[in-house]
């Protein structure tokens, strides 16, 4: 898969220490967290409010798909509504592309959702009483463009999700996946740089969950979008997204690539949630294989230029599977055009254990070291 | 003070107020009594002036568009049989009457239920009215407008749209509190403006329950066919008014099988009507 340079170093959604405390006294309660520094419970019992998020800052870089993964009532879907400010924080800033939205007036606020932040939802909200097409240009009908051009655009995002020919049907004659699809399209419609997926995939079946996620990744990664995207299921976290916060009672306990989470989880809870994780799609093939020289001196008869190839990055599924296919029992693994190293049987089973090579100067055993 | 005391004061108090109303505000009431019954009259010239025939066959090809063949040639069919039975110009007056009412009730109704379905403290205000409305047996308010606007069809219009206005109030405000969260969520973060809010996602929402509202007050209307015949209203509610006063069965029956059909033909096309508004979303 090969994606656009961008820069990746830009933050278009930065969250300065964000709260959100629900309830009648919540603004008191907020008080007493600042000065007193109470705790949940604490809030819950001296104030009877419930403390949705509590205390969250991250940032959401240009062309990153961010995903915050917790189990229900861990705040996740409150968090990810003050980032579009369907929900007010309590305390704490959320800056898009620079501004706070809490400074905005509401016609900037409205600029902002229509332009630059886009949503995707569970339930998806196609209108009913609209075609397809029609609930695809919703996003532009709203910023007053005009018919021929607006459904002109949504028509192009329609083609992207596969789902041209359904255009002048309603929704309800779309099954849940095709409906997730023309939610996802009516988003990207209206071109935001930023798309906010709030549990999209959840209530899909597992097979077109798959389908979906792959697509979506994809064509996030090919239109250069960021996407906040939660999620209950952190196998989808893994395969959607570059980094992953894990959230839990409204806090943040840990962010990071998938790597680093799984290899290095922040505290017993994520343990947890990592230890059924599969080790298939997370090992590289530069954290297992073996450097060339040992190779050639174990095995002098063979010429390693003639096995079959595969990158750096390539995982151990993609390296099982070209084992398979070849009719050697090794790979030859190239970056830049040569030969940096070779994978073995004993490479791969390593790799399902999710042990690196002793040899190699693994990226994983680095990570280790530097998060540590 | 006593009991009876208090409640012979509580009386006079009433009939005094009555009294000072229909003194003071003559020329209101006058108005009112003009203008209802200048807007009953040019319905009813409508509807009264073709042949019964010409206003038959309109129905029944309003009743082919909106439901069927079926349903228009048994409607056509049941017209002419007002017609066969000799009440023809009693069908017609309680047509525009029921209507006239109707529409009234809808164009007053309409915009206040949507008010109090959008702002809450209109709605604790309406809704206490409401069931004042609903639960006074309507002779109790047929008695002061009869003081207040005289006997004819401008009170039987008045007490005819006074029962037609709550359903379609209750069912509007209903409607376009119902709009889903989700749909809601999607239009802020979509950025629209309240009007676009209102205008693109609660009403496309509220329109099976406002449509449903609109069914009912014509309804109500229907109900109170013969009570408005009581107080004047003409057409088929007099005639049976009338025959239970001399107990003419035969008659009071005619009239009552003239007010169902009536009743039925319209109830099936507003039915029908609201259902294929709805039949985009499905």
């Amino acid at each position: 898969m090969t994606t656009a340079k961008i820069d990746n170093n830009e933050v278009l959604v930065d969250c300065q220490s964000v709260w959100k405390i629900f309830g009648k006294n919540a603004p008191a309660a907020m008080n007493a967290v600042v000065q007193q520094g109470l705790t949940k419970t604490q809030i819950l019992q001296n104030y009877g409010c419930v403390v949705g998020v509590s205390d969250v800052s991250l940032q959401v870089r240009r062309g990153e798909i961010f995903c915050i993964m917790g189990l229900s009532g861990s705040g996740k879907s409150t968090l990810i509504r003050l980032l579009n400010k369907l929900i007010t924080p309590s305390s704490g800033k959320v800056l898009v592309k620079g501004k706070d939205l809490s400074s905005l007036t509401s016609a900037q606020l409205r600029e902002v959702r229509a332009h630059h932040i886009g949503m995707v939802f569970q339930s998806v909200a196609l209108l009913p009483n609209r075609t397809v097409l029609e609930n695809t240009a919703f996003g532009l009908e709203v910023q007053g463009v005009g018919k021929a051009e607006r459904f002109k655009v949504a028509e192009q995002a329609l083609a992207k999700v596969g789902l041209s020919d359904w255009s002048s049907h309603y929704p309800s004659a779309l099954s849940g996946g095709m409906q997730q699809r023309v939610g996802l399209a009516r988003a990207i419609t209206a071109d935001p740089e930023v798309i906010l997926m709030d549990e999209p995939f959840s209530a899909l079946d597992p097979l077109i969950r798959r389908q979906l996620q792959d697509e979506f990744r994809q064509l996030t990664k090919e239109l250069g979008k960021s996407a906040v995207f939660i999620t209950h299921d952190l196998d989808e976290a893994i395969r959607i997204g570059d980094r992953i916060a894990i959230m839990k009672d409204g806090v943040i306990i840990q962010v990071g690539t998938a790597e680093e989470i799984v290899l290095n989880p922040a505290d017993d809870h994520v343990a947890e949630f990592v230890a059924g994780i599969s080790r298939l799609h997370l090992v590289k093939a530069q954290s297992v294989m073996t450097p060339v020289e040992p190779y050639k001196v174990a095995n002098p008869g063979c010429d390693i230029t003639r096995l079959a190839k595969t990158s750096l990055d390539a995982d151990i599924n993609e390296l099982i599977e070209l084992t398979m296919k070849s009719d050697r029992d090794a790979l030859a693994v190239v970056d830049n055009g040569t030969v940096v190293g070779v994978i073995t049987l004993r490479d791969l089973l390593r790799g399902v254990q999710g042990i690196p090579n002793e040899f190699a100067a693994s990226s994983a055993a680095s990570v280790l070291e530097e998060s540590t | 003070m006593s009991i009876p005391d208090f409640s012979n004061q509580f009386d006079s108090v009433v009939d005094s107020s009555l009294e000072w109303l229909s003194d003071h505000g003559e020329f209101l009431f006058n108005g009112l009594n003009v203008l209802l019954t200048g807007t009953y009259k040019s319905v009813l010239w409508c509807i009264a002036y073709p042949p019964y025939y010409v206003i038959a066959i309109a129905i029944a090809l309003i009743g082919w568009r909106v439901v069927g063949v079926r349903f228009a040639i048994l409607s056509g069919l049941a017209l002419l049989f007002c017609n066969v039975i000799g009440l023809w110009p009693e069908t017609v007056s309680t047509l525009a009457l029921v209507l006239t009412a109707t529409v009234l009730a809808l164009v007053v109704a309409i915009p206040l239920g949507v008010l109090a379905g959008l702002a809450p403290s209109v709605d604790r205000v309406v809704d206490p009215v409401l069931d004042l409305i609903q639960t006074l047996p309507p002779y109790i308010y047929l008695l002061p407008a009869i003081a207040l606007l005289g006997y004819g069809p401008a009170t039987a219009l008045l007490a005819t749209f006074i029962v037609a206005v709550p359903p379609a109030i209750r069912l509007t405000s209903l409607g376009i509190r119902m709009t889903p969260r989700e749909f809601i969520e999607l239009g802020d973060a979509s950025g629209v403006t309240g009007w676009q809010m209102f205008f693109k996602i609660r009403l496309p929402f509220a329109k099976p329950s406002i449509m449903a509202g609109v069914n009912q007050s014509l309804m109500m209307a229907f109900g109170m066919v013969v009570i408005a015949g009581i107080v004047g209203s003409g057409g088929l509610g007099e005639s049976i008014y009338g025959a239970v006063r001399t107990l003419d069965i035969a008659k009071s029956i005619n009239a009552a099988i003239a007010i169902v059909i009536l009743t039925m033909i319209l109830d099936r096309l507003a039915q029908h009507a609201a259902r294929s508004r709805m039949g985009e979303s499905q």
